[in-house]
């Protein structure tokens, strides 16, 4: 090889240089290497959030420009940020732009909607029509309003059900009930052991029929006897089977069955209080009864979980997948 | 002991060939056909290994870090990361690392040689420095070439992340997101950064492996030695010189 | 570039080289413990030719290194033409060539860039300038087939020859050869001398010659210094050498070989 063209080559590989940096310079520094392409439009915002030079603007997701400047209107009383939009596209007089905020770090992006197509273009410079977006912060105090309702909601609910000193709740009337009748229930137990035992140890009549051969013939004779006996105790235990199947069911008027007249009120009147409340909840009234039936509740709840779907399955763009992450990305 | 009057000797001389060295840059411009042919050997010939070398830095880069992130959502920022680390520190450290190996080593074996067999000796009684014809162009020439190197390095490594990233199944990240994270939050801070430090260590190892080789004493044997001795001394000053200059930089 | 080199002292025209002295004041020379150099002392007046003779180590080459600065004095001193040979500057204000043992050619050049080296780079003359005084000195040695190969293509005299070549390109006010004639056939040994001699009577160049060949010492030298352990054992005109008052001398000069009693035995039988 020649020394020209070792020179030539040297020159060659060194203008590579320069120009590789020159262009990783231009892309690092805000992607100006086209920066004269192109038109601007002003939109104005009461506050562009963490809106930055060189974020991108998009108009259905397709990237149609990017942010050429920020500043404060001259009047002082707004923000207005400078939009590059690459020749060619069209924007429609009635669009809207919105800031849009991709990630918790602050990847903003300026989203301009499609507009109708009657409507005229916007010249060059014009203004764009834009609407506040609330920013994170905003967001979050509505989420944490919206929880402490929730909070409230589940209080009511709770208290209805467990009550207070002077108006003893539900679960607790229940349990008053079945802990006051325990002795007698016991009792009623205990004597039926102790009838059982003594017949097994041939005590009594009925013992000694079966354990003395002498009286083997009485027995015979008794058998008529002795099946009405056992007829008897059998409808004692079928009786007593069933008080204990209704007070561990809760179900019926227990108080009526065992003697209690004044707790079997109560039980009623907390029954009719639930009713009430669950007739409530359904018409929509109070905060539970809002929070189930309000349709656009309801619909923005769905909304939320969609997002935080689409969030957690990863989808696209940049945004950690966190818990955080998550909230965030399901709000916008 | 030795070894440290050892350090000092060599970190005497080394100045002192510095110092004589850029005393004569105003002969640089009738050097420039031996300037031409060191950016030759320094920059063009060095290129492809530092390409390559790069492009696997950068894949394994990501790939580390996005086996490392893919458990908490971090991976989107596998760009930022190749991007950061790329630019700020293993572009121009490996670019040294190679300069030294293919490069210094060659420096110094061609002047320990040609200190052995007193070729030196003769530009002496020449009256023609060492400094000016065998060290100046040298400089001059990784002083021009070592920013080529390391922003090629810089992009083959960023690409090389880019292409793991899309074909790792446990990434899967889209070049497009990889490089939007990188311009989003990388600065160019970051490049000039790495290119500040390349062109330092460049020096740095051409000036060592330089003075090594002039400073060769004894027969043929002590050529391979000097070699040894101008690799080692290198690797060592990048790695030391990479921490302090970080710090100055940051 | 000083004034002094740039100014046209061309040895292949008829102008004067002002030729320089050297003085060896005093100087010795370590290694670590080892002494090379015991005390030397010695002037060289401008334009003689000195042959400096010696066994092998006994500090000869050394001592042509502390001509040209390439060695440091442990102490003593050595002047070229007035100026201390260890500064640099001395280097720039005096031409000195050195013609080294082995050749020291620059490997990397081809014979033609070797020769054109120091007249390029001290800006001496324009290419065509150059390339005139090149094949000149090429001529001189029989070397112009040579031109355009490479030092590792040559023998070892053809090497020598060329590094010959080098220094005249130089026009040295003083030239120092190491060992100019060994490796040489008898005709080109011839030549080299011739060249020596001749550099002296038409240009006035100063010459120190270090040399085993006694046949050369006595055809060209103006004076003859012996150098044996480190210290200069004989200095004085040549013809003073056919009669040396020192044994040691005369056996350096005209061993006998006796194979009787051979030298290698003698030394076993002293240890």
């Amino acid at each position: 090889m020649n020394n020209s063209q070792q020179t030539a080559r040297v020159g060659l590989f060194f203008l590579l240089g320069v120009a590789l940096i020159w262009v990783t310079f231009e892309t690092l520094s805000g992607g100006k290497v086209f920066k004269d392409k192109g038109y601007e439009l002003i939109a104005g915002f009461e506050s562009l959030q963490s809106l930055k030079e060189g974020d991108e603007i998009r108009m259905a997701g397709v990237r149609i420009g990017e942010v050429k400047g920020t500043r404060l209107a001259p009047s002082g009383r707004r923000a207005e940020a400078i939009l590059r939009i690459d020749t060619g596209v069209k924007i429609r007089a009635d669009a809207t732009a919105t800031i849009v905020m991709s990630g918790l770090i602050g990847t903003n992006f300026i989203s301009v909607d499609l507009g109708t197509a009657t409507a005229g273009e916007l010249r060059p410079g014009a203004e764009i029509r834009t609407k506040a977006t609330p920013d994170l912060g905003a967001v979050m105090e509505k989420l944490s309003s919206l929880g402490t309702k929730l909070e409230d909601a589940l209080g009511s609910l709770s208290g209805a059900l467990s009550g207070d000193a002077n108006n003893p709740g539900l679960i607790k009337k229940v349990d008053t009930l079945v802990t006051e009748n325990r002795e007698k229930i016991g009792a009623t137990m205990t004597n039926l052991q102790q009838v059982t035992d003594r017949i097994n140890k041939g005590e009594g009549t009925l013992g000694r029929l079966v354990n003395d051969p002498k009286l083997h013939d009485e027995l015979l004779a008794s058998v008529d006897q002795i099946k009405a006996a056992a007829g008897d105790a059998k409808n004692f235990v079928a009786n007593a089977q069933t008080i204990i199947d209704q007070v561990k069911s809760g179900k019926g008027p227990l108080g009526t069955l065992v003697f209690d007249e004044k707790v079997s009120a109560d039980l009623r009147a907390t029954t009719q209080n639930l009713r009430a409340l669950s007739d409530k909840i359904a018409r929509g009234e109070g905060a539970i009864g809002k929070l189930l039936t309000d349709d656009s509740l309801v619909k923005d709840a769905k909304a939320v979980l969609k997002k935080a779907d689409r969030a957690l399955d990863g989808f696209d763009d940049a945004g950690p997948i966190t818990a955080v992450g998550v909230v965030a990305r399901g709000l916008f | 002991m030795k070894l440290l009057t050892d350090a000092l000797e060599g970190l005497g001389s080394t100045l002192l060939l510095l110092a004589r060295a850029l005393s004569y840059t105003r002969t640089l411009p009738r050097q420039f056909g031996r300037f031409i042919e060191q950016c030759y050997l320094i920059g063009y010939t060095t290129l492809p290994i530092v390409a390559i070398l790069s492009f696997f830095i950068g894949s394994v880069l990501a790939l580390q870090s996005g086996f490392a992130g893919k458990d908490f959502g971090a991976k989107q920022f596998i760009g930022l990361l190749v991007g950061v680390s790329m630019s700020r520190e293993l572009a121009p450290v490996m670019a040294a690392i190679l300069l030294a190996g293919r490069v210094g080593s060659a420096i110094a074996a061609e002047l320990a040689s040609m200190k052995v067999y007193q070729e030196i000796d003769a530009l002496v009684t020449m009256n023609i420095p060492p400094a000016r014809i065998l060290v100046l162009p040298r400089l001059a020439a990784v002083a021009v070439m070592m920013p080529v190197l390391t922003i090629v390095a810089d992009l083959v490594g960023w690409f090389g992340g880019a292409i793991i990233s899309k074909y790792t199944h446990f990434i899967a990240i889209e070049p497009e997101s990889y490089f939007a994270t990188m311009r989003q939050y990388m600065h160019f801070d970051s490049v000039l950064n790495g290119l500040i430090k390349a062109e330092i260590f460049g020096f740095v190892v051409v000036l060592v492996c330089c003075n090594v080789g002039l400073n060769t004493r004894g027969g043929p044997r002590e050529i391979g030695a000097a070699v040894t001795r101008a690799v080692v001394v290198s690797l060592i000053l990048i790695l030391v010189l990479d921490f302090f200059v970080t710090r100055v930089l940051a | 570039m000083p004034a002094s080199v740039s100014s046209t002292r061309n040895p292949f025209s008829d102008a004067a080289t002002p030729a320089v002295g050297v003085t060896i004041d005093d100087l010795c020379k370590s290694f670590g413990t080892f002494e090379v150099l015991k005390h030397v002392s010695f002037h060289v007046p401008p334009g003689e030719i000195f042959v400096l003779m010696g066994p092998s180590g006994s500090g000869k080459s050394v001592l042509l290194k502390h001509i040209v600065g390439l060695e440091l004095p442990t102490s003593g001193k050595v002047t070229v033409d007035g100026l201390d040979a260890a500064d640099e500057t001395t280097r720039e204000k005096v031409r000195m060539a050195l013609v080294f043992q082995a050749g020291a050619l620059f490997n990397s050049l081809s014979v033609y860039d070797n020769l054109a080296l120091y007249p390029r780079e001290h800006q001496l003359a324009d290419e065509a300038g150059i390339r005139e005084k090149v094949m000149r000195a090429l001529q001189i040695l029989s070397l112009e087939n040579a031109a355009n190969k490479f030092p590792s293509e040559l023998s070892g005299g053809m090497k020598k020859r060329v590094a010959i070549a080098r220094a005249l390109v130089m026009e040295p006010q003083l030239m120092l050869y190491d060992e100019p004639t060994s490796e040489l056939d008898p005709v080109m040994s011839a030549t080299i001398a011739e060249i020596i001699a001749t550099l002296k009577e038409q240009y006035h160049v100063t010459s120190i010659v270090v040399s085993h060949d006694r046949d050369l010492a006595l055809g060209i030298a103006d004076r003859v210094g012996i150098l044996m352990g480190g210290q200069l054992r004989f200095l004085g005109k040549p013809a003073e050498l056919r009669t040396p008052q020192d044994s040691r001398v005369a056996d350096f000069l005209n061993p006998q070989i006796d194979l009787q009693n051979p030298r290698f035995k003698q030394l076993e039988t002293q240890a």
